[in-house]
């Protein structure tokens, strides 16, 4: 197995982000996890992230505003939005590079997520740590 | 001219000729009179000649009388004298007063009457003496000469007034033509005035008898007008319309009227009102009272009233709006009735419409949260499913299983509390206000959290009362959604509830405030708020959530007020929604709201 890449999963519903986070590391991915917009974007410095999953639909910072500011970190991250309705507004959608509705299940997810993993191996990095 | 005016001519032209000819009479009679007077001193004047001459005749009688005796000697000769004398004295006191007036005949009288005296002494003095003396011609010759001058005087009395009578009578003539000639200028005078008054005055009637008839012209022209003007209005507008006298005979319908009736006016002309107006009741299927009754009993306008169902003769039924005023004439005594009203049969569809589609909008209001609340569970299943696939250990398969259970449980709650908005009873059932609330709260619940909304509950355990449960939820998750989007994020929103006892004009029942921390409401829309169609939002309102809101509370016997909260802590918008305990509202209850108009 090579060194597993890592996934920032991000959800203000916990029993939900717990069971996604079982879901990806089955899948043998380093996720971690934050249950509102601040602490993601936090994490985010922090850490080495190859992919975001991120919620739209949360309290305080929706997954828009965590995407624009995460995209000022780093512009080129692969972050796949997550929402439960399909009325998303249109710069929301263009600050992602792939939404999903939720409740379309595992094998969605992940083979978004490699899709997404893919696709960022396959161009030169852009973004840089701050 | 007025009819008194008219009335005092009438009296001025019978009154002045009355006078005219009266003054006439009057100045003819004088005149008349005058004649008279002149013709009474020509009549003096033969009689005083007349007078005169008997007394000549009588005096010569007496000179014959003793001549006769002188040549005869015979004393029977002597008896003309002897008779004369006594009328002669007569005659000269007869005279004496006719001549009194003229002192020259008087005089020349009082000389005759000497000189006559003179010749009776020497008649006397003959007639004593001795016969044969009494033939002596020298005493004849000196009675001749007495008697010459008794004629003398009696001639020049008889000239004198021959004269007097040829003046008089000279002048009565002149008197005569003159008089003549002054009743006939003063008749045709009298006749030129009246003939010229009478002329000015008819002329007077006559103008104003003309006036009179334009104006009365002028009148009927104006009244055909008008009524053609109201006519024409009445069979123009949208409305049915029927008036009737005060016995309830019809008088007037138009064409709307004849049309929902199926009467024809000529028909209807008279008829009894119930008979061509025939109304029932939309729910009891009851007779209705006539609205023509009503205003008769309480004589003021009545509004419109509703479920009413207008029977037409053809059998066919439509629903009605009426409405119905007293007509007053200028006394302001009731004269009649006007009755006003509309086909609302396709309004009441379109209600309908309006308010099924509402309900819609309500749950298109609550979408983003109900998708949420639904997809989030379905997703953790979704997950828990894949992973209990791939997991060998049971106990964390059970784990997964009941994890999976719980997040099943969570939807069928939302959609459970979703479906209540639509599933309805027939009769108000006990709904329990404090869980309504709750499950409004729940189905916005993700919406509140994502904006941080704080809701202050500020409500009892639990208060029942009697309602149709789906209509209320709608109420107020309109009001509470209202709410949400005018606080933006990390507003605030307080709801109270509380029980409140009975007034004069209302039941006990609850009152729920619902306040925000928004902008509140600005002035010039708060009278717009509860209007079909008036929405602040924009595209993204439909305009009906309040209509439909104070219609569904109106018909459970509630009001809603809204104004700007008056809380110190928050300054938004404050809606308060009373409902009775008790509701008379059934399932056909109308639901659209009454407006102030």
């Amino acid at each position: 197995m090579p060194q597993s890449q890592t996934i920032l999963c991000v959800d203000d519903e916990a029993l939900g982000l717990q069971v996604r986070k079982t879901v990806l590391e089955r899948a043998g991915y380093q996720v971690f996890t934050a249950l509102n917009g601040q602490s993601a974007i936090d994490l985010f410095k922090k850490t080495s992230v190859d992919v975001v999953v991120l919620d739209y639909f949360m309290p305080g910072m929706d997954g828009g505003q965590v995407a624009a500011a995460m995209r000022e970190v780093r512009k080129s991250i692969p972050i796949l939005l997550l929402s439960a309705y399909i009325d998303l507004p249109s710069e929301v959608i263009a600050l992602a590079d792939i939404t999903m509705l939720k409740g379309e299940g595992p094998d969605e997810l992940l083979s978004k997520v490699k899709t997404l993993l893919i696709r960022d191996d396959a161009r030169p990095e852009q973004g840089s740590y701050r | 001219m007025n009819l008194r005016e008219f009335n005092r001519i009438l009296r001025e032209i019978l009154i002045v000729p009355i006078i005219a000819l009266l003054l006439l009479a009057v100045f003819v009679l004088w005149q008349i009179k005058t004649t008279a007077d002149a013709q009474r001193w020509l009549d003096r004047s033969d009689e005083i000649t007349s007078q005169i001459q008997e007394l000549q005749r009588r005096i010569i009688d007496q000179e014959t009388g003793l001549r006769g005796f002188q040549l005869t000697n015979d004393p029977a000769m002597l008896s003309p004298f002897k008779q004369a004398s006594a009328p002669i004295d007569k005659q000269f006191n007869v005279l004496h007063d006719l001549l009194s007036d003229s002192e020259e005949q008087s005089k020349r009288l009082a000389i005759l009457h000497d000189r006559y005296e003179l010749w009776l002494g020497f008649a006397q003095s003959v007639l004593a003496k001795d016969p044969a003396t009494i033939g002596n011609p020298q005493m004849n010759q000196h009675g001749n000469e007495l008697m010459e001058n008794v004629r003398t005087v009696v001639h020049d009395l008889l000239h004198a007034e021959g004269r007097v009578r040829h003046q008089r009578s000279l002048a009565a003539a002149d008197l005569e033509r003159h008089e003549l000639i002054v009743i006939l200028i003063s008749a045709v005078a009298i006749g030129l005035f009246l003939g010229l008054f009478a002329r000015i005055r008819f002329r007077a009637v006559s103008r104003s008898y003309e006036a009179a008839i334009n104006e009365a012209e002028k009148r009927a022209n104006d009244l055909f007008e008008s009524r053609q003007w109201f006519k024409t209005t009445l069979e123009s507008i949208g409305d049915g319309v029927i008036s009737c006298d005060l016995g309830d005979r019809v008088q007037f319908m138009n064409a709307v009227a004849e049309n929902l009736t199926g009467w024809h006016l000529q028909e209807a002309l008279g008829q009894p009102v119930e008979q061509v107006f025939r109304i029932l009741n939309e729910e009891s299927r009851q007779p209705a009272e006539n609205p023509i009754e009503k205003v008769r009993r309480l004589q003021r306008v009545i509004g419109v009233t509703n479920h009413t169902v207008l029977l037409s003769r053809s059998g066919k039924e439509y629903r009605i709006d009426d409405s119905a005023a007293p007509i007053r004439d200028r006394n302001g005594k009731m004269t009649g009735v006007v009755l006003i009203f509309r086909d609302v049969t396709e309004v009441r569809r379109t209600e309908a419409a309006l308010i099924a589609g509402e309900k819609l909008a309500v749950a298109g209001r609550l979408a983003a949260s109900i998708a949420h609340e639904i997809h989030n569970p379905l997703d953790s299943v979704a997950n828990l499913h894949f992973l209990i696939g791939h997991e060998d250990d049971p106990s964390t398969r059970a784990e997964y299983l009941q994890l999976a259970q719980q997040e099943l449980g969570r939807t069928m709650q939302i959609s459970r509390t979703m479906l209540s908005l639509y599933r309805e009873p027939k009769a108000p059932v006990e709904v329990d206000l404090a869980d309504l609330l709750k499950g409004v709260l729940l189905l916005l619940e993700r919406r509140l959290a994502h904006q941080e909304i704080t809701v202050e509950r500020d409500f009892p355990a639990s208060l029942v009362i009697e309602g149709f449960p789906a209509e209320l939820r709608q109420v107020f998750t309109n009001i509470i959604v209202n709410a949400v989007e005018a606080v933006g994020a990390k507003g605030r929103i307080h709801i109270h509830m509380e029980r409140v006892p009975a007034e004069e004009f209302r039941a006990a029942g609850a009152v729920v405030e619902i306040t925000d921390s928004g902008p509140g409401i600005a002035d010039q829309i708060s009278e717009n708020l509860f209007q079909p169609f008036f929405t602040t939002k924009g595209e993204e309102g439909t305009g009906l959530g309040l209509w439909v809101s104070l219609g569904i509370v109106q018909k459970h016997g509630g009001a809603i007020r809204i104004a700007n909260s008056a809380n110190h802590n928050l300054h938004g918008a404050s809606v308060r929604v009373y409902l009775p305990f008790h509701t008379l509202a059934s399932a056909s209850s109308r639901s659209t709201a009454y407006l102030r108009e």
